[in-house]
């Protein structure tokens, strides 16, 4: 509460040192905030960019997890993968959005690919870490007391990958968040990207505010009410997360 | 009628590095009788460990033949029989309770679940840990996890009970009052037990029979029968001599 106080009134005063044409203040942002929300653009556009983002989350789990599991069950998975799995997390986003555009044209399925493509590499190592650390004596334990195959997958496979199946989602959201902005900023006509392109265009600094801290909040939002609860609760019996 | 025969049993490994294999196991034949407390002894890498990983389906790549209650061995629900195994490390589920664990092998294994509750509580109690049935394995000390799998392994009620070093990552103290707490169970149950141990005296100890293998490749060396009276007593002067024997003739015969 304090700090809260504190980060507004220095603000306030950067806002004064620096005239609010840079820096507008507190109460100019969040009028610009109110009334982005009562128009209606704020759900408007973050509903755009929610669904190009889960949409594209959605893919690039799926395509990493499938990469990362047969890299981390097979050598040779892991040979013809390992090289391009790297190739691919240092090629430049921005090349992946350039090329999904070009394929696809500046629309909605250009955007979803070009995010996917640049957040499956990471998710694919993740994965394949998981994989790899998995743990074959625990597996042999439950093949002596004659576990069947589906049980084993179920109850001693899966809830060995699934640390790292979070850890992936959470670096791959982070990824996803990221990357949509700026793929609507370079080829949207509608969502937060563009909305930011298009205040940055008007030079309107209280808009830029405005627009940032809401997708901030909503980021914190998702961390705190969806992630961290899940992980909480899957991850309870873990020494280092109890607090 | 829980008694194994083990026929010539070889074992090879194979491997990049050494393509013509690497022999384990040497023409291994070995009787076991129902109800028999048994240890294989030898030094590590002697291919005892093989054996368990032979008779319990886990290693089905072998030569030979291997009868387990008359049956011959397959792996995974195949089995054709119910076996209890604790292995050198505790190997739990760390994400599961006490019970959970154990209910993890019973529910494996087939034992109806209405069985479950009285199972698990009658043998946490023996092996002292009632009072932890609700805590997750990275809470309990090395000895109680080890407890912990011993309960699970007789829980789901064994015809046969494989033991691969049990008690060797355990300081003296809690390995010896561990020895006393199987002795004890076993003469309650009465389980065919094969006990793969490099302790000659934990052999002595223990088991009825006692097999020495040879260093790499294994082949049984000789056979040595512990006479002792059961219940057994750690400061019984014959327990003492029979174990010096017993070292004398391992250390002593080794090329």
């Amino acid at each position: 509460m304090v700090s809260l106080v504190v980060l507004l009134a220095v603000w306030q005063l950067a806002s004064v040192a620096f005239t609010a044409r840079y820096v507008p203040g507190p109460w100019l942002t969040f009028s610009a905030m109110w009334e982005h929300l009562s128009s209606g653009e704020i759900p408007r556009h973050f509903a755009f960019t929610m669904t190009r983002m889960l949409g594209s989350f959605a893919i690039a789990m799926a395509v990493g997890t499938v990469l990362g599991t047969l890299m981390g069950l097979y050598r040779r998975g892991e040979q013809m993968l390992d090289m391009w799995v790297m190739v691919g997390l240092t090629i430049p986003s921005l090349c992946y959005i350039i090329v999904s555009f070009m394929w696809l044209g500046l629309n909605d399925r250009g955007a979803v690919l070009a995010i996917a493509w640049t957040t499956f590499p990471s998710i694919a190592i993740n994965i394949w870490q998981g994989v790899k650390a998995i743990d074959q004596r625990l597996i042999d334990m439950a093949r002596v007391f004659r576990s069947s195959g589906m049980r084993r997958i179920v109850k001693v496979v899966i809830p060995q990958v699934l640390p790292y199946l979070m850890a992936a989602a959470r670096f791959g959201l982070g990824v996803v968040w990221k990357v949509t902005v700026f793929v609507e900023v370079l080829g949207g006509s509608d969502g937060v990207g563009y909305m930011l392109n298009y205040s940055f265009q008007m030079f309107n600094m209280a808009d830029v505010f405005a627009w940032t801290i809401f997708f901030t909040i909503i980021m914190l939002g998702i961390e705190l009410l969806i992630l961290k609860p899940i992980e909480t609760r899957l991850f309870s019996w873990r020494p280092d997360i109890r607090a | 009628m829980a008694d194994i025969a083990l026929r010539a049993l070889s074992k090879v490994y194979r491997s990049k590095v050494q393509p013509e294999g690497l022999l384990a196991l040497n023409r291994v034949s070995l009787a076991v009788a129902d109800h028999q407390f048994v240890c294989l002894l030898g030094p590590s890498g002697c291919g005892k460990s093989t054996v368990l990983n032979v008779l319990s389906g886990l290693d089905q790549e072998y030569d030979g033949e291997v009868r387990v209650a008359g049956a011959v061995v397959s792996h995974d629900s195949t089995h054709p029989i119910r076996l209890g195994y604790v292995f050198q490390e505790p190997r739990l589920l760390p994400w599961l309770t006490v019970r959970g664990n154990i209910e993890f092998a019973l529910e494996s294994v087939g034992i109806p679940k209405g069985q479950w509750r009285e199972r698990i509580n009658g043998w946490l109690d023996r092996v002292g840990l009632h009072d932890f049935a609700e805590v997750h394995p990275h809470e309990l000390s090395g000895g109680m996890q080890q407890r912990t799998s011993i309960a699970r392994a007789f829980a789901v009620d064994p015809e046969i009970l494989l033991m691969d070093e049990p008690f060797s990552g355990l300081d003296e103290l809690t390995a010896r009052s561990m020895r006393e707490l199987l002795l004890g169970i076993w003469l309650e149950t009465r389980k065919t037990v094969v006990f793969v141990t490099h302790n000659c005296f934990e052999a002595c100890f223990l088991a009825d029979r006692i097999i020495v293998f040879t260093p790499r490749p294994g082949s049984i060396k000789q056979e040595f029968t512990v006479e002792l009276d059961r219940p057994r007593n750690y400061e019984d002067p014959r327990l003492f001599d029979m174990s010096v024997k017993v070292t004398h003739f391992v250390t002593g015969g080794r090329e």
